[in-house]
């Protein structure tokens, strides 16, 4: 294939993601109608739910497809399943969230469901567009068909371990009663808050590098790092390019300025990342996570100081009505299909894996120790559920913790601790 | 104190027993009175850790049965888990003394994060003994429960008492004409779902999905074989692993056992990307390798070994080099050019070439015949250097290699060179008569270009080790997915009562039962079916 028809299959396939996360929006609000409206529609409360929800099911599925078109010609350009750096897989495991919601939706036919799970894969697939979206070829060492299973059923997995979240933080806020002042009562609430805090983190973050990335916001920096060659003991210095997206609050340690755009009269960078953080791009690292942290707190501190209460406080009335037994029900239905596909994907086949393409099926990498311990999470989770009952908002705690881990495991490996996983990020 | 466990169907139950072997109604009498739904865990049978009077097994026993301390243990596994990921453990950092390179690279953090133990989490004894005592946990915990609810669930009576009915999550009340009658359309309905059943005059039971009960108890199983083949890691001859360095063209013996393996080849491919912009990218890299085994001279130094090929294969990432057990395993490699063999072609004064002088650098032979000398290699140095004016060797590896030889021409008469090809020198330090002299000369060379490091395994107990993990699989599969139903039937005169109990997804059961109702003729919604009206998992 020629350079020329390689990006255009590349930019046909990113306008069928577009589609297909419009869609996904459209599907959401259409989820939203089916839910809520049947409180003010005029005709029968359960016809209403069925038809608005089997549009809405529809309309989800057309998304998927879009997707599906946006992977298949992306893995045609590539030469490989688009999964092997976090803007491919962070988009396929949206597509993944929206399939398990799928399978879920066919087996108990609860609109509801939709009007949780498509929000949080529009966040997914928007966050996954934050990253590099370069095509890159497999480095040998991923060149297996292993990468096709273990990557696609982890996702899967994880997907639907993300579901039984969703319907937990939905048992959350519509169980919790915002007005307790008890102890226990006030750490639920701040529980609750904590959770949208970070959502709306998230989602400011992405808005935040859409922003920057639209006025074509540039920065970079000459980083001197000393390395030390274990061989001969000697101590050489290397000198790298540093790019920024986002303006310079931090630039790297031990660095120059090669370009920055002026940003509100900010010239140069107020502060220099500390030595102590390690590892490749640590700057522009604590840059971004300070940005995120700084506009998610204003953003959040606007729309508190807009409502004048807390956010679990003002979105759990749109819960009002729904059965909460039904999304116990859920979400602990998606984490009991989603425990066994995950462990055969991100344990059984990654070890399989492992052992043909480094010689060892288990090594302690932080990735694999990261998919361990999202194991043990679940694991207690069953047996705390089956054997000692834990059902409702005990349960619902668990599975929103559960998923913590699984994005730290996700991205936050990756991101934070280096390893065989490690790949580019923002 | 000691509590009668002989219950009023004349049925005498083990201590521990919480509800009747037999009828099912409940022992204790405070749970008699209760009005909750029954407990209907391991069929409320008594078990091996709720024994009285326990002795120290007993205790040990009873502190592993305890589903609470296998979830704490997992708890704490997984906690320290999470703190041997802060930072690089020992068996990747680059530096083999740990305690500094933690105190250099990451200050007093580092320091006390070796000196916790925490630089080795995974290979550390506590982790081990963690390890060990979920395994503990999960065979006792499994005995403690198996075997209690297997004789239960095989001893099963059709016929139940009123209280263990009314007492279920799942039950419908009514009245019905002709019990005969009735419970031929009911057995009918049931069959049609799939339901076994066990008749009792007037009382009947439907029973389905009853392996999904032994999932956890597969699932348990297949992580014990996991667990347990890791342990025969200690067995000779079940786990090697090492690292094997062969250069390009060369043969090497793989320690420890009667293998050689030889590069023949070496070839990276790197090419600019297709998509990406002017940067250079790795495609490949392999080993066109070569396995011999060694049939004689194998331990002895002093004769070059016999060797035998017995593969050839192509070793890149994703494809080891198997054979009987052995996995070799492209890992790394080297870039460096590095002279493997050489030929000096041998001249006389008058410029007559005598012959050919073919040198393995890396293992010289020490006599040579060239047309009708013989011709000693008396000194080598590897990598020429000079202290205090006498030639001595930098290393081992032959980056500028000088040679002393000494030469018996056929007439008797000797002479000694020192040759030095690669800076084109040569000297006579000696000879007898006046013969013009000898020229060595460069003619040829191999060169080594890459340095292939493979890594050698061997792991027996992979196969245990998959095996555990799809037992453990098929038993988390069949326990979830599946669910255990019964439906009891017990007609007294025109009264009907109808309980169901499932082990999960009460929801499909209630669904299930009404439909099977409707089909006898009773006309229910699965909704009233519920009888404490908070009961869905």
């Amino acid at each position: 294939m020629s350079l020329e028809q390689i990006q255009s299959l590349l930019d046909l396939s990113s306008k069928f993601l577009m589609v297909a996360f419009l869609v996904y929006n459209v599907s959401f609000i259409v989820f939203g109608i089916a839910v809520l409206g049947k409180r003010w529609s005029k005709r029968d409360a359960k016809s209403h739910e069925r038809r608005w929800g089997t549009i809405g099911l529809i309309i989800t599925i057309v998304g998927l497809l879009s997707q599906g078109a946006f992977t298949g010609l992306r893995w045609v350009a590539n030469g490989h399943i688009p999964v092997s750096n976090l803007y491919e897989f962070l988009t396929f495991f949206g597509m993944m969230i929206v399939l398990a919601f799928v399978v879920i939706y066919v087996i108990y036919r609860k609109p509801l469901t939709g009007l949780f799970a498509m929000p949080l894969a529009v966040v997914i697939v928007a966050y996954g567009a934050v990253f590099p979206s370069d095509v890159k070829p497999l480095i040998p060492q991923l060149q297996s068909i292993w990468l096709y299973l273990h990557v696609s059923l982890a996702a899967l997995g994880e997907a639907f371990l993300a579901i039984g979240f969703a319907a937990g933080l939905m048992y959350l806020l519509r169980t919790i009663n915002f007005k307790e002042r008890s102890r226990s009562g006030r750490w639920k609430n701040l529980g609750v808050e904590v959770t949208m805090f970070s959502l709306v983190t998230l989602i400011t973050f992405i808005a935040l590098v859409f922003i920057f990335r639209g006025v074509g916001y540039h920065a970079e920096f000459l980083q001197k790092v000393v390395e030390k060659d274990i061989k001969t003991n000697t101590e050489f210095e290397v000198e790298n390019i540093v790019e920024y997206t986002l303006p310079p609050i931090f630039k790297p340690h031990n660095s120059e300025t090669v370009e920055m755009k002026p940003f509100l009269g900010l010239k140069e960078p107020l502060f220099e990342a500390p030595s102590w953080l390690k590892g490749v791009n640590a700057g522009r690292k604590l840059n971004t996570i300070v940005w995120s942290l700084a506009v998610g707190l204003i953003v959040y501190g606007l729309i508190r100081l807009i409502i004048r209460r807390p956010l679990g406080a003002a979105v759990s009335p749109i819960m009002n009505g729904i059965d909460e037994q039904d999304l116990d029900e859920i979400s602990y239905r998606a984490i009991a299909i989603g425990y066994p596909i995950f462990t055969l994907g991100a344990l059984i086949f990654a070890s399989i894996w492992a052992q043909q393409a480094w010689g060892r099926f288990w090594a302690f990498d932080p990735k694999e120790t990261w998919a361990l311990i999202t194991w043990l999470f679940y694991t207690a989770y069953l047996h705390l559920r089956l054997s000692r009952g834990w059902q409702g908002e005990k349960s619902a705690w668990l599975s929103v913790i559960g998923f913590l881990i699984i994005m730290f495991t996700l991205i936050g490996v990756n991101l934070v601790i280096a390893g065989l996983h490690s790949y580019a990020g923002v | 104190m000691l509590n009668n466990t002989k219950c009023e169907c004349g049925h005498q139950n083990p201590v521990g027993t919480v509800l009747c072997e037999a009828c099912g109604l409940p022992v204790q009498q405070e749970m008699l009175e209760s009005d909750q739904p029954l407990e209907m865990r391991y069929e409320g049978a008594a078990r091996r850790s709720q024994k009285s009077n326990p002795n120290i097994l007993d205790r040990v026993w009873n502190f592993f049965s305890s589903v609470k301390v296998a979830v704490y243990l997992i708890i704490i596994t997984l906690i320290v888990s999470i703190f041997g990921t802060i930072l690089p453990q020992e068996n990747v950092i680059p530096s083999l003394d740990p305690p500094a390179y933690y105190a250099e690279q990451y200050g007093w953090f580092g320091e006390l994060y070796h000196k916790l133990g925490l630089s080795d989490t995974f290979g550390s004894w506590w982790y081990k003994i963690l390890v060990l005592m979920i395994a503990a946990s999960l065979i006792i915990c499994s005995l403690d429960r198996v075997i209690p609810l297997y004789k239960a669930l095989s001893r099963q009576q059709a016929k139940k008492h009123e209280t263990f009915l009314r007492r279920q999550k799942v039950l419908y009340e009514g009245s019905v004409s002709n019990a005969d009658e009735w419970l031929e359309r009911m057995e009918q309905a049931l069959r049609s779902r799939h339901y076994r059943l066990t008749r009792d005059g007037h009382a009947l039971l439907g029973e389905k999905h009853r392996f999904s009960r032994w999932g956890p108890y597969i699932n348990h199983v297949g992580l014990i074989i996991l667990l347990g083949a890791l342990l025969t890691r200690g067995i000779p001859g079940w786990y090697m692993a090492q690292n094997v360095v062969v250069n390009e063209g060369e043969t090497v013996p793989v320690p420890g056992t009667p293998y050689y393996i030889q590069n023949i080849q070496f070839t990276e491919i790197k090419e600019i990307g297709p998509h990406v912009s002017g940067q250079q990218f790795q495609f490949a890299f392999e080993t066109e390798a070569v396995l011999y085994r060694c049939v004689d001279n194998c331990n002895n130094p002093l004769q070059k070994p016999v060797l035998e090929e017995v593969k050839r294969h192509t070793i890149k990432p994703n494809e080891p080099l198997e054979y009987e057990g052995y996995s070799f395993y492209q890992i790394d490699y080297n870039f460096n050019l590095r002279p493997m063999h050489m030929t000096l072609t041998l001249q006389n004064a008058n410029e007559e070439t005598i012959g050919d002088l073919p040198i393995d650098l890396n293992n010289p032979e020490t006599s040579y015949a060239v047309g009708d000398m013989r011709i000693e290699l008396t000194g080598y140095y590897a990598d020429l250097t000079s202290e205090n004016g006498v030639p001595a060797s930098k290393s081992r590896v032959p980056n500028n290699p000088a040679f002393i030889f000494d030469v018996t021409h056929a007439d008797g008469t000797t002479e000694s060179y020192f040759v030095v090809p690669f800076e084109q020198f040569q000297t006579r330090l000696k000879g007898t008569g006046d013969v013009a002299g000898l020229s060595f000369e460069l003619t040829d060379m191999e060169v080594s270009r890459y340095t292939s490091y493979l890594l050698v395994r061997v792991e027996k107990a992979l196969t245990f080790i998959l095996a555990g993990a799809l037992i453990f699989l098929f038993g988390v599969v069949i326990g979830v997915y599946w669910q255990h139903r019964r439906i009891w039937v017990r007609i007294d005169g025109e009264r009907l009562i109808v309980a169901a109990h499932t082990n999960k997804n009460w929801f499909g059961l209630r669904q299930e039962l009404a439909k099977i109702l409707t089909k006898t003729g009773v006309e229910t919604d699965a909704n009233s079916l519920d009888n404490y009206g908070v009961t869905k998992q």
